[in-house]
């Protein structure tokens, strides 16, 4: 009797306008969503292809230590078609640096190119499944009651010897029937458009996580039913169970996302982004006053000039040419700077770390006004199927940070900061003594440092005399790039099928369980009591 | 008649129970979206004014120590949390939030962190802006589906109409009880919202805020106009109501979530511009040729002697380097500027696009202060420039070789903090904000009017029995 009872409904449905509409809806939306998003992971790749090229160069093309600052690049997740989550809020490129730990990921703007499209927000499958087919199990279940009530044929079904739970049950089979063709179309269809496209390979496992995608769709279709259900239950016409059904569709799709977000915006206060760099920069004077007070102590070398020098942020800095004494001075500096630039890293992460848990805090708060509605629990266990979700972004960073460790441990344990290859290319065994430079440079004109100075205070310090003649090897051209192939490099884990998913099944699933459950229970009781005249 | 219509609509409107439900809602969301604002503009405008007197602090130390510096650094500007943002926050947080520029040169604008929790999913404020396109458009919508069908449903469309009431002052009357009905809900919470906003004092509300107050009821009026034409151009091309809700339902959807989400497809399809690390090894070539072709010690320099020989060369050769990549950029964000705004016109098609961009007028936010602020910015960068030059011109230690990367050939010395001119953003004017607007409420207005004369005409066919 219960299978006829769904026969019934499956087929009653199947004529309706709603499953028309209901299923081109879903033919127009999720091809289209599905190529939007695999038109934006071809973006991604694009834009990581070429980061990672940039990467691969800044470690290939390095003559001193110095200049070692590798970065780290994270591909595109290909899950993040199905589910973006803070994919686009985050960045993907990350760069190792001495004189601080990392925080956060660059280059997110690169993947539009243009950052004022930023305002136009995205949407990708599992937006399109949250809110189609919470809207579809809605005008499927509203009048599961109130229709048959108001045609008069529950009181007749009902007069024969059939039971309350059977009817109700076999409604909810029926409409499952209708949906789940739906359902599973959308799935087949967009895996169809995923697999013609020539970028994207999934592996066994992101195949497992897409079927749990589907079986975490039937689930939140589900709880969708049984709200349906419910509201049919509890009032005596369509016209009004449908208002009410809507309402509580809009409030959960749209509002409560937003609502969320705001209000944790609003009640945990963060510490803005500047005015963490300045207490950063606070800690970099400090830094540098250290480094200054030191470096007053050492001896003057014979002559200040640095004949080829580069620098940059970070203690980045490369010479050749210079004199022996000017070198040996260097040395004696980075010998004391680095430690120290690294020492320091670890004092600003204690700022950083402080701002980064206040941004949690801030993030949870939000997550937990959130679970009020089930779509956006679907939603949030659907981005860590998808791993596009903020765990995921952190066991990203941390992996990046303990990355950063294993470098500096290698340039400790090798000497490398107390080192002439820290800073210059140029073998130790070629640094000259200023008298010696001038003599070669000038061609004889000035044998000594001190009758060049002579000469240049009358000349404006001219440097003319200086390039007479040149002497080789105190151009950084003329050195080889450093073999770094003992260097550690980054190893992005591959992670197995389950890896992460455990205390999200165990709460989040769960709570999406559980509700159902309940939503079930309190809609037969209330069908039990239902009025049926 | 068309009066009694009307009073009559607007009576079976006011007792139904969409209209407690939705009246409840909208209560409910604008005074929580406004409470939550003032919370959080509080704490927004304590942060910006700690980094304001950073900012400060660190200009007058530069500025007390070397004028060279002050001019060669680059400094980014980041505009303050809007006062008005609880009528619309026009999604500022996702727009660049920094411009850099030094005496020399506006360089560019970047979206920087710190513009919002990364962490958090992107939202929308619940201001009324939100409120009205999300939850008043689906409302008035839920008030319009069943206008045509739900009465021919239950008969009494035929009956209406077998009085002599012409269909036009029928449709008509339907028409502006579903927008009156709609704009009461909107009213309410506005005042209830401006209330809220008085008695905290938070924030101040000026007689420009009443204004915009007034010119967003306008707004709110006309896209009401607009989504309600749409609900009764549902409810006449279907014969059955619940037909016409999902088809208005559809409709909404495209509205609300296929057009405005889908956007950057579209700009990327339609009007794609070049990738930025294109540009980047445009600018990269360019800059390598100047330097191939600069004589030689242009990159020499000596921090002890300004007038060394060498500091007019490589002041030369680093003016070249960034006007060259100046010029490069500045193409570039105008094409920026170009694929933003050709969009926009592709989303028109969506009213609640249309709505949010027209808002960015009523209170000069989003793109309208970006590029209002982008202007100002290069207007100011030209008053710093001269203010420098003049500085210098006046110091006899200085080569007045000006570099926009180094202070080597410049004046270096102090300047009192209180002669720097100092950048600060002005309101968008009226004109300005018209000129903005004026071409979307064509749009708008023509779209109400395009809806609704297509629903009139087919009204006249619908076949009522």
């Amino acid at each position: 009797m219960l299978w006829k009872i769904a026969k019934k409904e499956f087929l009653l449905n199947l004529v309706s306008a709603r499953f028309v509409i209901g299923f081109l809806l879903c033919l127009f939306l999720i091809p289209f969503t599905v190529m939007v998003n695999i038109d934006d992971y071809d973006s991604r790749m694009r834009v990581y292809r070429v980061d990672k090229a940039n990467a691969e160069n800044s470690f290939k093309y390095v003559r001193v230590y110095s200049y070692l600052r590798p970065e780290v690049v994270k591909p595109p997740e290909p899950l993040g078609i199905f589910c973006r989550g803070i994919s686009g809020n985050v960045g993907s490129r990350v760069k190792i640096w001495l004189g601080e730990k990392p925080l956060f990921a660059t280059g997110k703007a690169a993947i539009h190119d243009n950052p004022l499209l930023n305002s136009f927000f995205s949407i990708d499958f599992i937006d399109i499944i949250a809110i189609v087919m919470s809207l579809l199990a809605l005008i499927f279940t509203y009048d599961a009651c109130t229709r048959e009530k108001e045609e008069g044929t529950l009181k007749l079904q009902l007069s024969n010897s059939l039971s309350r739970h059977k009817i109700l049950l076999g409604k909810v089979l029926g409409v499952y029937l209708t949906i789940l063709p739906i359902v599973l179309f959308c799935y087949i269809l967009s895996t169809i458009l995923i697999l013609h496209s020539p970028n994207i390979s999934f592996s066994a496992g992101d195949w497992g996580r897409i079927i749990l995608l589907f079986f975490l769709s039937l689930l939140y279709f589900t709880v969708f039913i049984f709200i349906g259900l419910l509201i049919s239950t509890r009032l005596k016409s369509s016209i009004t169970s449908i208002i009410v059904c809507l309402f509580f569709w809009v409030f959960f799709v749209f509002i409560v996302p937003n609502l969320a977000v705001y209000m944790a915006e609003s009640l945990k206060k963060v510490q803005s982004y500047d005015n963490l760099q300045y207490g950063l920069q606070d800690l970099n004077k400090e830094f540098q006053n250290k480094c200054d007070e030191y470096y007053k102590k050492l001896e003057t070398p014979d002559w200040g000039m640095n004949w080829n020098h580069t620098w940059d942020t970070d203690g980045r800095r490369i010479l050749a040419g210079c004199t022996k004494s000017k070198m040996e001075h260097w040395r004696k500096k980075f010998v004391f700077s680095e430690p120290l630039r690294v020492d320091y890293a670890d004092k600003k992460w204690n700022l950083q770390k402080a701002y980064l848990d206040s941004l949690d805090q801030q993030r949870n708060f939000a997550e937990m006004i959130s679970l009020i509605s089930p779509s956006e629990m679907f939603r949030l266990v659907c981005a860590s199927l998808c791993r596009t979700d903020v765990a995921s972004h952190y066991r990203f960073m941390d992996r990046v940070r303990r990355y950063r460790d294993e470098l500096i441990d290698f340039l400790r344990d090798r000497n490398i900061f107390s080192s002439f290859i820290y800073f210059t290319p140029q073998p130790q065994e070629t640094f000259m003594s200023a008298d010696e430079i001038v003599r070669i440079r000038t061609g004889g004109e000035f044998n000594t440092l001190q009758e060049y100075n002579q000469w240049a205070k009358a000349h404006n310090w001219s440097l003319a005399p200086l390039r007479k003649v040149d002497i080789t090897g105190t151009t950084f051209g003329e050195y080889p790039f450093l073999d770094l192939s003992d260097v550690p490099v980054f190893r992005g884990k591959s992670e197995n099928l389950l890896a992460g998913l455990k205390q999200v099944f165990l709460k989040k699933v769960a709570g999406l369980i559980i509700v159902s459950v309940i939503f079930f229970y309190l809609s037969f009781l209330s069908f039990l009591r239902y009025d049926v005249r | 008649m068309l009066k009694t219509i009307i009073i009559k609509e607007l009576q079976n409107n006011l007792y139904s129970l969409r209209f407690h439900i939705s009246f409840l809602l909208c209560i409910v969301i604008f005074a929580v979206g406004t409470i939550a604002f003032l919370k959080n503009q509080d704490a927004k405008m304590q942060e910006y004014s700690k980094y304001r007197a950073e900012f400060r602090n660190e200009l007058k130390e530069t500025a007390e120590s070397n004028a060279g510096k002050l001019a060669v650094n680059k400094r980014a500007f980041i505009w303050r949390p809007r006062a008005n943002a609880f009528i619309s926050d026009c999604k500022e947080k996702y727009f660049p939030n920094r411009f850099i520029y030094s005496a020399y040169n506006v360089y560019g604008f970047e979206v920087g962190p710190g513009g919002t929790n990364p962490f958090l999913s992107t939202f929308q404020d619940l201001n009324w802006s939100f409120i009205v396109s999300v939850v008043l458009s689906f409302t008035v919508l839920l008030f319009t589906f069943d206008t045509i069908s739900g009465e021919k449903e239950t008969g009494a469309l035929g009956l209406t109409l077998s009085n002599s009431i012409p269909r036009a002052t029928v449709l008509l009357g339907k028409y502006v009880s579903a927008i009156i009905t709609t704009m009461v809900m909107a009213i309410f919470g506005i005042v209830l919202s401006i209330l809220i906003v008085l008695f905290s004092r938070k924030v101040d509300f000026t007689s420009a805020m009443l204004m915009e107050t007034l010119a967003f009821m306008l707004l709110v009026f006309l896209f009401l106009s607009c989504t309600a034409a749409i609900g009764t151009f549902s409810s006449v091309i279907a014969h059955k109501s619940n037909v016409s809700l999902l088809i208005s339902l559809t409709f909404w959807l495209v509205f609300v979530v296929i057009i405005p989400n889908t956007a950057i497809f579209w700009a990327n399809k339609i009007f794609s511009i070049e990738h930025s690390d294109v540009i980047g090894r445009k600018i990269y070539a360019a800059l390598e040729e100047h330097r191939r072709s600069a004589p030689p010690g242009s990159a020499s320099s000596s921090d002890a002697n300004p007038f060394m020989p060498e500091h007019k060369l490589r002041a030369d050769l680093e003016t070249k380097l960034n006007d060259a990549e100046i010029s490069i950029k500045n193409a570039y964000y105008q094409d920026m500027f170009r694929q933003l705004e050709r969009t926009r016109l592709v989303t028109l098609i969506s009213p609640i696009a249309l709505f949010d961009y027209m808002d960015e007028a009523v209170v000069g936010g989003g793109y309208a202060r970006f590029k209002k602020v982008w202007a100002d910015l290069h207007g100011y960068q030209v008053q710093f420039l001269q203010f420098f030059k003049a500085m210098d011109a006046a110091d006899p230690d200085s080569p007045h070789w000006y570099n926009p990367w180094g202070d080597y050939s410049t004046t270096k010395k102090p300047v009192a903090f209180e002669q720097v001119p100092l950048f600060d953003e002005k309101p968008l004017s009226l004109a300005a904000r018209f000129s903005f607007l004026r071409n979307y409420l064509v749009v708008m207005v023509f779209y109400i009017a395009a809806v609704f004369s297509l629903t009139f005409v087919l009204f006249l066919r619908y076949d009522v029995r």
